[in-house]
């Protein structure tokens, strides 16, 4: 694969809306899971969650649009702008049909879509609104920002659980390798801060329980780790090939330079607990990177707190690594926010990013006692450290696998 | 003229555009840009303003303010 740049940052989290306050709270290890406010919650078994209650703070759309989509869309939306912004780049001088958008998510829109099935089952049909057809699928914000900006080129959703937007951000410079677009707006967005989305997140049995203290609730890699716990949020990154982000004297924050994806196929919810595909996985991305195991200097982890998973996550990264691998700094930053799902993989592609840019490691929250030892965590606070080469780690319920090998870039 | 102003005032507060947006002889696409589902919005509205029922079907028929009117009168006068 071709080297990619990415030359624009945008993102929609808990931990913070823009890269600025989102990379400030990150690097000093703030908490951000809360008991869930957006409805009551209470008698679910797990009702923490990451939170964003000041979107509209930041909404650059009007009202009529709002009404229209769901708030998955809203926050691709506004991530979409900040990472234009970021690039520099005005997207009416760009030929719409070279531009694309490749988007991940997990579940779709379920607040707006809970919503209307209230008043179908409430006031019958005409009670619908007629934009529900179109707010609620995976694919509606790919759809959304695109007439925004009259995006016309080649562009996908993933759906792949939460390996989604990873996905997207692999297939997007896959793409762009081939030459046959200038630039896509890719990455993720999810809102599970639902009724009907909780519920499913909570059936599905992996959500920490620890309701009493949220902020140290997610516990990825600990010893006494519970679960995950889920948030909502939006992370939309530009991408470019690098002689066109150096024609136009882009500032080039990160490089991707290798993507593999592989699935376990051993169950319909576990994945493999010897980690062999995830290992495939990130061999097939150090391989696509032209990069070896020395070159890495930094691990993006998954960490989903769960056993199976997290151990698995780690076997497979001493089946490539080797004894090398207690040399390798390993983070989990999204413990201190939570997981956002089919969001998450871009989301911790952005931290990784921000990580390289200012030499940087992010802390794990509430990795106090390491389940496996002999490992290089970063915990409590930041590390700093000149980072090359990173990757980025992102999997999906069934053992779905997904890497991304991460160049420091050619800031200006 | 009540039931003109009552369907300008229903098109403002349901497309949260200005009155002066809604221009005589011009489509409400061309003027205000609205879309397909946006009509059936319209549609609905109108049928729960006047107490009609207007088919999602004739849609196609109502491109103007004065479409809509002429449709709203004329149901509302077979009532």
């Amino acid at each position: 694969m071709a080297k990619i740049a990415v030359t624009g940052i945008g993102v929609v989290a808990p931990s913070g809306i823009g890269k600025r306050q989102f990379w400030a709270n990150i690097k000093f290890g703030r908490p951000f899971i809360k008991e869930i406010t957006r409805f009551d919650a209470s008698r679910y078994p797990s009702h923490i969650a990451g939170q964003i209650d000041d979107l509209d703070k930041y909404t650059h759309v009007s009202e009529r649009l709002l009404k229209k989509i769901d708030v998955f869309s809203h926050m691709a939306l506004i991530a979409s702008e900040m990472a234009l912004q970021d690039s520099g780049i005005d997207i009416k001088k760009e030929d719409p049909n070279l531009i694309g958008i490749f988007l991940g998510n997990a579940i779709g829109g379920w607040l707006y879509a809970e919503t209307e099935l209230r008043d179908l089952y409430i006031e019958g049909r005409e009670g619908v609104s007629p934009y529900m057809a179109s707010a609620w699928f995976p694919a509606a914000p790919q759809g959304q920002v695109s007439i925004y900006y009259g995006i016309k080129g080649f562009s996908k959703t993933v759906v792949a659980d939460r390996a989604s937007s990873l996905m997207a951000i692999g297939y997007a410079c896959k793409v762009l390798s081939k030459n046959k677009l200038n630039m896509i707006l890719s990455g993720g967005m999810e809102a599970p801060v639902t009724p009907y989305s909780l519920l499913c997140c909570n059936t599905y049995g992996g959500l920490s329980e620890d309701n009493n203290h949220p902020q140290s609730a997610y516990r990825p890699f600990d010893k006494k780790r519970s679960g995950f716990v889920i948030a909502e949020g939006s992370g939309v990154m530009v991408l470019e090939n690098i002689p066109r982000a150096k024609e136009r004297g882009a500032d080039i924050r990160a490089v991707i330079s290798g993507y593999g994806t592989t699935c376990d196929g051993v169950d319909r919810i576990d994945p493999d607990s010897k980690g062999e595909e995830l290992s495939r996985a990130i061999k097939m991305a150090l391989a696509d990177a032209q990069a070896n195991i020395n070159e890495i200097g930094y691990i993006s982890l998954d960490g989903l707190a769960l056993d199976i998973w997290d151990n698995s996550e780690i076997q497979a990264l001493k089946n490539v690594f080797g004894s090398r691998l207690k040399d390798i700094p390993l983070s989990c930053p999204k413990s201190a926010f939570g997981n956002l799902l089919g969001a998450s993989g871009a989301i911790d592609a952005i931290i990784t990013i921000l990580a390289m840019e200012n030499s940087l490691l992010p802390p794990t929250l509430n990795l106090d006692e390491p389940a496996i030892k002999g490992l290089d965590y970063v915990i409590k606070e930041a590390r700093p450290k000149e980072i090359d080469k990173a990757l980025v780690i992102s999997r999906g319920r069934g053992g779905i696998n997904a890497v991304l090998v991460v160049e420091k870039g050619d800031r200006k | 003229m009540e039931t003109k102003q009552k369907i300008v005032d229903t098109l403002v507060n349901l497309l949260k555009v200005k009155p002066q947006e809604l221009k005589e002889g011009v489509t409400l696409q061309e003027s205000i840009g609205v879309d397909s589902t946006e009509m059936v919005e319209v549609v609905i509205a109108m049928g729960k303003s006047f107490g009609i029922k207007i088919d999602t079907k004739e849609i196609t028929k109502l491109s103007t303010p004065e479409d809509i009117v002429k449709t709203v009168e004329s149901k509302l006068n077979s009532k």
